[in-house]
């Protein structure tokens, strides 16, 4: 763990230089500005609910993303598989009105998992019947999904005692509780946390876990071992995508109260990265969360406070990434080193 | 709905058409041929928005449209290199990388484009590129108007359609390019420097790219808005698959989605009130389908995505 902490010490403290060198251009002081970002997250009761609020459908898209991955399923369909599961769960939320709430809650809660897991089936079945790769069709269907939501806003689901874009708001009944009022935090959180550790269980303690993870890392040791290898991939789908869709229903049920566009404007991609950060690991998937949670929360106080544009999360995101990305750098080149040696000892 | 009907709608739809595809085109084309080389990159969108800002930033600092073009080229080889060095050096999934492209290009050209403002105010629309009419060709009804009476970047792009073509299918170095996507490991053992191909392909990738998101910047438009390719990138993926990586069907292909978009605009304008989200997904729609129904295998090289570590047998 110490030696884990040494190794990643020297890539926070560029990160941080970056950051403030980044404040610096904006115009502004980089003191000042860790000085608002921890008002902002931590110096007062909203700011740092407001962080798990963000988190939450990062977290669901997160554990989403993960899951497909591990199965070398690539997909980067989790923004489309949360507006068809958010389309899932208003339809059923208004479907249903004679219902008691919780019923309802659930009812758009399967609803949601199971329409973002078929919409996440498709692709994959795409990539082992007809070998399309997926990294395609996956941003496909999330235009699909978007045009969806568009056409269902502006037609059958639209409110219509107002002009825009948006279904009427869902009842306070079908809406997930509060859990302290008054911030925005809601029961979502907790079902977001539940799910990791649910997927933990699956993923390391059962048989299943064991399949996908050895069709994902050799297929052919798969097939050779008799492993299902397309019930693998349809589990992997159904379960990523199901997941990506939770994270629709916690945007419609617990935050926005109503479907409308851009009801995740982008987190579906960012996912793509907390699974990386995480290496695919659910437990690391809700701290990766949490902490780019913070991170945007903090950097919009920078904004309204002072004029930083919040652009620099994304910046920031990127650069992390792409740092993470080559953290191995000196291995390969040694390793190149090694090689070219050998074939010169060859000659 | 007879409006639609006349020349002066079918031209006017044309020449829309036709400009709205452009930019797609050109990054069409370099991702296919990074993508016959072996490289996939989705961070394309990010190769073309850097492309369009640092076009628009050199221009309006210089004053030169051909520095600013140039500018914009280089930012996108850098971003496409930087893609392959992850790729390929460092054995990285495509896909995460592309993905991290992504947000660092939006990220980096929101902020600098943001301070830009904070400095100028508000920033002057441009000069864009004049039309070049050429004669006779341009006389021809409807199609004359919409495909000769375009500016130098569009004719340019006819030329690369056709030279990539050519490079692809009738050259050596293509062959050899092929070769590499399709298995590296026959290349290497005929000679063939696997990852310098690669390279080179991907540079290639970011020069078109990058072109493509400066034309749209400093020769269609004339301003620069944050995220202003707007899923450009991503919809000439779906060209790339649409015209199964074969030059002349992504110039068509990147013409119907152009179209999509363009009839968009002109029922609007007609006053048919269709949402605009559904000719937005449509194309989209229209490739899957059509990937459901071809029968035809996959035009997807083989070692698409795949590292190659020549130690290693």
């Amino acid at each position: 763990m110490k030696k884990k902490l040494l190794k990643i010490l020297p890539q926070i403290v560029i990160v941080l230089v970056v950051a403030a060198l980044l404040v610096i251009m904006a115009g502004g002081n980089p003191l000042r500005a860790i000085k608002i970002f921890f008002q902002g997250t931590l110096g007062n009761l909203n700011g740092f609910m407001e962080i798990f609020v963000k988190a939450t459908p990062l977290i669901f898209l997160g554990l989403g993303v993960s899951v497909s991955f591990r199965t070398g399923f690539f997909n980067i369909g989790a923004e489309g598989q949360l507006y068809m599961g958010a389309v899932a769960a208003t339809a059923t939320v208004f479907a249903l009105p004679g219902l008691p709430g919780a019923v309802r809650i659930i009812l758009a809660t399967l609803a949601a998992f199971v329409t973002g897991g078929l919409w996440a089936l498709i692709p994959a079945m795409l990539k082992r019947k007809m070998n399309i790769s997926e990294t395609v069709t996956t941003i496909m269907f999330n235009y699909i999904a978007i045009m969806i939501v568009g056409i269902l806003v502006r037609g059958p689901l639209q409110d219509k005692s107002g002009a825009l874009p948006q279904t009427p708001f869902i009842p306070d009944e079908a809406s997930l509780p509060l859990l302290a009022y008054p911030t925005r935090l809601h029961l979502g959180v907790v079902l977001a946390i539940a799910a990791a550790i649910l997927l933990y269980i699956l993923l390391t303690k059962t048989t299943v876990g064991y399949e996908l993870k050895i069709v994902g890392t050799s297929p052919r040791a798969a097939f050779c071992m008799g492993l299902p290898i397309t019930r693998s991939l349809v589990i992997s789908a159904l379960l990523g995508g199901g997941l990506a869709g939770m994270a629709g229903m916690n945007e419609v049920l617990g935050v926005q109260h109503r479907l409308l566009e851009g009801i995740s404007s982008g987190n579906g991609y960012t996912a793509v990265l907390v699974a990386l950060l995480a290496r695919n690991h659910p437990i690391g998937v809700v701290i990766v969360s949490v902490l780019l949670a913070a991170v945007q929360v903090g950097a919009n106080t920078m904004q309204r406070q002072m004029g930083i544009p919040a652009s620099i999360v994304n910046l920031l995101i990127g650069f992390i990434v792409v740092m993470v990305l080559s953290q191995d750098i000196v291995k390969i080149y040694r390793e190149h080193k090694k090689a070219k040696e050998l074939e010169v000892n060859q000659k | 709905m007879s409006e639609i009907l006349n020349v002066g709608f079918l031209t006017a739809f044309l020449s829309a058409a036709v400009r709205m595809s452009m930019p797609i085109t050109y990054a069409a084309l370099g991702e296919t041929v990074s993508e016959k080389a072996g490289i996939i990159n989705v961070g394309l969108e990010a190769v073309m928005l850097s492309g369009a800002f640092f076009s628009f930033a050199v221009l309006y600092y210089t004053g030169s449209m051909i520095l600013g073009f140039l500018g914009g080229i280089l930012a996108g080889v850098i971003l496409s290199s930087l893609h392959a060095f992850l790729a390929v050096y460092l054995r990285q999934d495509h896909n995460v990388s592309g993905v991290a492209l992504n947000f660092f290009s939006l990220g980096i050209t929101s902020f600098l484009f943001g301070i830009m403002v904070k400095k100028v105010g508000s920033l002057p629309q441009t000069e864009t590129l004049p039309t070049i009419e050429i004669p006779l060709l341009s006389d021809i009804p409807i199609i004359g108007e919409a495909f000769f009476s375009c500016d130098i970047i569009t004719y340019l792009c006819y030329f690369m359609v056709f030279a990539i073509w050519f490079f692809l299918k009738k050259s050596t170095w293509g062959l050899s390019l092929i070769s590499v996507g399709e298995n590296p490991r026959a290349a290497d053992t005929v000679g063939i420097r696997v990852n310098k191909v690669k390279y080179l392909s991907a540079i290639f990738n970011g020069f078109m790219s990058g072109l493509g998101g400066a034309y749209l910047a400093i020769g269609q438009l004339g301003v620069f808005s944050e995220n202003v390719t707007s899923g450009r990138g991503y919809i000439a993926l779906a060209v790339v698959v649409f015209g199964q990586r074969n030059p002349v069907f992504i110039f068509l292909a990147a013409l119907f989605f152009g179209a999509a978009q363009a009839l968009q605009f002109r029922l609007q304008a007609l006053g048919v009130n269709l949402p605009s989200q559904f000719f937005n997904g449509l194309p989209y729609l229209l490739t899957v389908v059509v990937l459901l129904l071809s029968t035809k295998k996959s035009s997807e090289p083989a070692a698409l995505g795949q590292p190659y570590i020549r130690s290693m047998r």
